[in-house]
């Protein structure tokens, strides 16, 4: 298992699948000079963003050592699904305004891996659907994570405080949870 | 290789005594004979009680996620009281009073690790020059690999290599927590880093070690290992301080480490290098700290220049014992 350029075929739908949730362009921009290089996993295929000076290391083969991450993670692709990495998320949430913020409670109980409730939402674009990926701030606009919208946004005024509303997919508890 | 401890000579009624105080303080006889060789017995008393009282905590903040200034302010807003390591620049003694450092945001989001401070040492004795290529022998659970990135400003390339498959999920996790993009991670025994056809500029070897400099974070170090597990620790060191030295560019740099107390794993096995690789020397670490490391421990002469290297001993220092030495490869080998 070594690192590979990607497979344009794949990449399109990593490209396509990226711009669809958060908007056209954002993955040309997030990729700025890097150049993205896939590694084979087990279950599926992580891509990562790299220097294009690093590709005259990554054409070495790396035997007797297994390469585990290089650069910048971007995000897994399993099961036909492509998911956005949380150091990625960070810098995604910069280009698009797909984004739901939260009281310090909701904040709190999101970074444990919770998922959003009413009583919680401080402020979310009133144009966000149903399934939609919404990044949770916290009031200082600070990422915390990527959540999936379960209620139209223009409709969350009429829900109880105790609904949900955004379904936790990832969040930064996830670091500390991951090292049990 | 003969270790420091094979040419112990004590006497009867010093073994008795050895004897006596480990009984004491709950340690392995074997330990108290050497400390007691290496230090005298009112040194070694002391070290034994140092060994008692808890190590404060202590953090880094990492630059690569936000300034000291912020860092520093949000923590202090949290009620974590903070005092400046004063050899280090991003080195802080932290009072996290009841809070777990791991629960808060700040560390979430990678704006500070929590490190002990003779760890966050090793990487600024290193202080590997941005755009370089680095390795980190042994790189889990990612102290050091974050502490160069934010040294190098992400810049460059390090080569984090770690044989340990559940630590290495560790190592991955901490890289992305801290935003570090300029390290390839490797699963592997870094003893073949010669067959991967680098030359690297630096070289950080924080070597797997007998903890013996840990006794006050864990006790059952006291009775755990013996002096076969020294030894082959030492053995395990010499392994891949050759393959380091096999593999460093002429003119690179390797700081070599443990978190170990024992002259064998340390002096010894330093000592050992320059004679079976003349190509070495031991440069000064640009920084304070610490005291010189042991020339002749255990009254055996060794070369002159490890006064060059540092140690941090916890009876003198209130910290983990840590050895840490900075060698040079010769331009020309």
């Amino acid at each position: 298992m070594k690192p590979e350029y990607v497979d344009l075929v794949q990449w399109d739908k990593v490209r396509n699948q990226i711009d669809s949730d958060f908007g056209a362009g954002v993955t040309k921009r997030l990729l700025g000079t890097l150049v993205p290089v896939s590694l084979p996993r087990a279950k599926g295929i992580s891509f990562y963003l790299v220097p294009s000076g690093w590709l005259q290391i990554l054409d070495r083969d790396f035997k007797p050592f297994t390469p585990l991450s290089l650069g910048m993670w971007l995000g897994d692709f399993v099961d036909g699904m492509f998911r956005l990495s949380l150091p990625a998320l960070e810098r995604v949430q910069e280009y698009t305004s797909n984004r739901l913020i939260v009281s310090r409670r909701g904040a709190e109980s999101f970074t444990y891996g919770r998922s959003i409730l009413k009583e919680s939402v401080i402020k979310i674009e009133p144009s966000l659907l149903r399934g939609q990926r919404v990044f949770i701030l916290n009031e200082s606009s600070e990422c915390l994570g990527l959540a999936a919208l379960s209620v139209d946004a223009y409709k969350i005024g009429r829900l109880a405080k105790d609904r949900l509303v955004a379904k936790n997919l990832v969040d930064i508890g996830w670091y500390i949870r991951r090292l049990g | 290789m003969a270790n420091g401890s094979d040419r112990i000579l004590i006497g009867k009624e010093q073994r008795k005594r050895a004897k006596e105080i480990a009984k004491q303080y709950g340690y392995l006889p074997y330990m108290i004979e050497r400390y007691v060789a290496l230090w005298g017995e009112q040194e070694a008393i002391q070290f034994l009680k140092a060994c008692e009282q808890p190590i404060k905590k202590s953090i880094r903040l990492n630059t690569l996620r936000a300034s000291a200034e912020e860092t520093l302010s949000r923590l202090k807003a949290k009620g974590v009281r903070l005092k400046k390591v004063s050899w280090l620049d991003t080195g802080y003694f932290a009072d996290f009073s009841h809070i777990s450092p791991g629960s808060l945001l700040e560390h979430m989001r990678g704006f500070y690790y929590v490190q002990g401070v003779p760890s966050m040492t090793v990487a600024e004795a290193l202080s590997p020059q941005p755009d370089s290529l680095v390795v980190d022998m042994a790189a889990a659970p990612g102290g050091k690999t974050t502490h160069m990135a934010q040294i190098m400003n992400d810049s460059g390339v390090i080569v984090s290599i770690e044989q340990d498959r559940l630590r290495t999920a560790s190592l991955e996790s901490n890289i992305h927590r801290c935003g570090v993009t300029n390290s390839i991670v490797l699963r592997g025994d870094s003893r073949k880093l010669d067959q991967l056809g680098i030359a690297p500029d630096y070289i950080l070897l924080d070597a797997p070690c007998s903890g013996e400099g840990l006794i006050a974070l864990d006790p059952s170090r006291k009775r755990s290992k013996s002096m076969a597990d020294i030894r082959y620790c030492a053995t395990k060191q010499d392994m891949l301080l050759d393959a380091a030295i096999t593999s460093l560019a002429p003119g690179g740099t390797l700081v070599y480490s443990t978190c170990s107390i024992a002259p064998e794993e340390n002096e010894f096995v330093i000592d050992d290098l320059l004679k079976r690789r003349p190509e070495t020397k031991i440069v000064p670490i640009n920084i304070e700290f610490g005291i010189p490391a042991y020339p002749n421990p255990y009254g055996v002469e060794l070369h002159e220049s490890l006064t060059l290297a540092r140690r941090f001993l916890p009876h003198k220092h209130n910290l983990e014992g840590f050895f840490i030495c900075r060698i040079e490869k010769e331009e020309s080998s």
